[in-house]
């Protein structure tokens, strides 16, 4: 642990994306006692308003301005972050686990079932994502859980895939034959020697997809297929917000920047995981 | 031979490959074992030697089911293994164990090391809770490691305390054989002779029987009773340790003496015509002749 804090504080970019993560999940938790403005309630006299940088310190006053209808623009991204990062990360677990469990399957069966779930990962990926997702949320209708599950559905083949390949050389592994030699079950075998070796690989993928699901949530919401309003979430507020670009620019800049920002965050954090974990480049450093 | 053999494999038999390439290319036929026999008798050694690639590795894995052999026969104590289910192997699992080659490789990176010497008795159900615990520690004391080492990762051990580990690990359930897979190649030339010495000492205390798989024909010499000797998948000289190194019949049995080093800077080695294994790949029909009582030669070229 005090390795990788080290190793951490060294890597300027994994540093700094690990920060912005921290302030963000920070941010998105202590929501609800920053005495934020309500983010659905309107005020049509206060449409479109600019952001003032002194509003921070003010009551009652928009620091990065109003939307269409008047709402608070802060508070809708704070409040929307919770939103965005619930169904992230539990989509991103979700997936894992789902993906993990299977690639494990897979790697370690081999034959009949290794081929169906392969041949069930290509025909996936073979559709787009995108329009998969569309079809799945419009035939279940938009809801929190729905969006949940198909954004889980895009990510277990990302996981199913790796863990396969390296469950592959793990089985040839002697520590694996001994295993069996001592007679334990194939179930002993997946769950105490396969699946301890292979979290790692898990974990850093995770962050990976983590970063690609908050981009489809956001294309989601843009497309009005997301959670739905008036619950706050960023790509509804880009959605909205695009059609005053030329006139209101904080709008969309703002929630653009909370995606943006995000992302690049679980980025830099998840390549920086993804090389510490590498016994190679560890110690190539 | 009069008692029974603990072991008895019978022309055993394991080919790779062989099929069509996705192309409709057939696929060579390797026969990586090819009608090999052998007996191990209770608390004996028999050395098994022979160049990389000879099947010697793949003889291990097909006596223990690891990787069954295609035909032939492997009894234990008298029991046929080699028309077992997996149901009904797990109770000769308990009385035969394998050591592998890489310590490196053999022990789970993840798994603290007492727990993973304990996993054969958990997995047969020999013992829970502390008497458990109690149990790992003498294997650690027994196999020469200090038992507080049982809290730590693998990564943490050199190579010769890992081989001790999984030394502990396959005698954990008493086995009456084991099959040793180059135990002893990936360490340290010092630490080779502490773990051959582990080998007898355990052979003493508790009768095992080995198969000693090697290609370093001196430990062989100094551990073995018995040597069998495979090229390119048979066994071409099988005898007693004594005549195979006094009184060698096969050519290439003595090309592999031959090959040990002498450590005398002055005494050049003797000239001889190379070794062609390619001229000399045993032929299909060829049969084993006893040359002395015990002692088996395939038929070969003078």
């Amino acid at each position: 642990m005090k390795h990788f804090l080290t190793d951490l504080y060294r890597s300027k970019a994994g540093l700094v994306g690990a920060v912005l993560i921290m302030v963000i999940v920070l941010v998105s938790l202590l929501a609800p006692v920053l005495d934020l403005p309500d983010p659905t309630r309107g005020d049509l006299r206060a449409r479109l308003v600019g952001p003032t940088w002194t509003g921070l310190f003010t009551p009652g006053a928009h620091p990065l301005g109003t939307d269409e209808v008047g709402r608070d623009i802060l508070s809708r991204l704070i409040n929307g972050s919770r939103i965005t990062l619930l169904v992230a990360t539990t989509a991103v677990v979700l997936g894992g686990i789902v993906g993990t469990i299977l690639g494990i399957l897979a790697g370690y069966k081999g034959g009949l079932v290794d081929r169906i779930l392969m041949r069930l990962v290509d025909i996936q990926l073979a559709v787009p994502l995108m329009l998969l997702a569309l079809l799945v949320v419009a035939a279940l209708g938009p809801s929190l859980r729905n969006v949940v599950l198909v954004l889980a559905l895009t990510s277990w083949i990302r996981y199913a895939r790796i863990i396969r390949a390296q469950v592959l050389s793990l089985r040839e592994r002697e520590f694996v034959q001994s295993a069996h030699a001592i007679g334990a079950s194939t179930l002993r075998i997946m769950f105490l020697h396969i699946l301890p070796n292979v979290l790692t690989p898990a974990l850093v993928v995770g962050t990976l997809e983590l970063a690609r699901v908050i981009i489809m949530d956001s294309a989601l919401s843009f497309l009005g297929l997301g959670v739905q309003p008036p619950t706050p979430s960023w790509g509804r507020m880009l959605a909205d917000g695009r059609v005053y670009i030329s006139s209101a620019w904080w709008a969309v800049t703002f929630p653009g920047l909370a995606i943006v920002l995000t992302v690049l965050s679980v980025n830099l954090f998840g390549d920086w995981l993804r090389d510490y974990f590498d016994p190679k480049t560890r110690s190539a450093k | 031979m009069i008692p029974a053999p603990l072991l008895d494999v019978q022309n055993l038999m394991r080919s790779f490959g062989g099929g069509k390439s996705l192309l409709g290319r057939p696929r060579p036929v390797i026969n990586a074992i090819n009608d090999v026999s052998f007996q191990v008798a209770a608390g004996e050694t028999l050395g098994l030697v022979g160049e990389s690639g000879s099947g010697k590795s793949t003889v291990g894995r097909a006596v223990l089911q690891l990787d069954p052999a295609d035909s032939g026969s492997v009894r234990f104590a008298g029991t046929e293994l080699t028309i077992l289910g997996p149901q009904q192997m797990k109770p000769f699992r308990r009385r035969m164990q394998m050591i592998f080659q890489d310590p490196y490789s053999a022990l789970n990176p993840r798994m603290k090391v007492g727990r993973f010497v304990a996993e054969p008795l958990v997995v047969h159900g020999v013992a829970g809770g502390s008497a458990l615990t109690d149990r790992v520690a003498d294997l650690f004391r027994l196999v020469g490691l200090d038992p507080s080492f049982m809290t730590r990762y693998p990564h943490e051990f050199s190579g010769g305390q890992r081989q001790r580990i999984n030394i502990a690990r396959a005698i954990a359930l008493e086995p009456a054989f084991i099959v040793a897979d180059e135990p002893i190649t990936a360490l340290d030339v010092s630490i080779q002779a502490q773990i051959i010495n582990l080998f007898q000492d355990l052979q003493d205390q508790m009768g095992l029987a080995y198969l000693f798989i090697a290609h370093d024909l001196s430990m062989v010499r100094y551990l073995c009773q018995r040597v069998a000797v495979m090229l390119r998948g048979r066994i071409v000289e099988i005898a007693p340790t004594e005549n195979i190194f006094s009184d060698p019949q096969h050519p290439y049995t003595r090309s592999l003496l031959a090959a040990i080093p002498v450590p005398d800077p002055d005494r050049k080695r003797p000239d001889r015509p190379p070794f062609a294994v390619s001229e000399n790949i045993p032929p299909r029909e060829a049969g084993m002749i006893e040359v002395s009582p015990g002692h088996f030669v395939l038929e070969h070229k003078k």
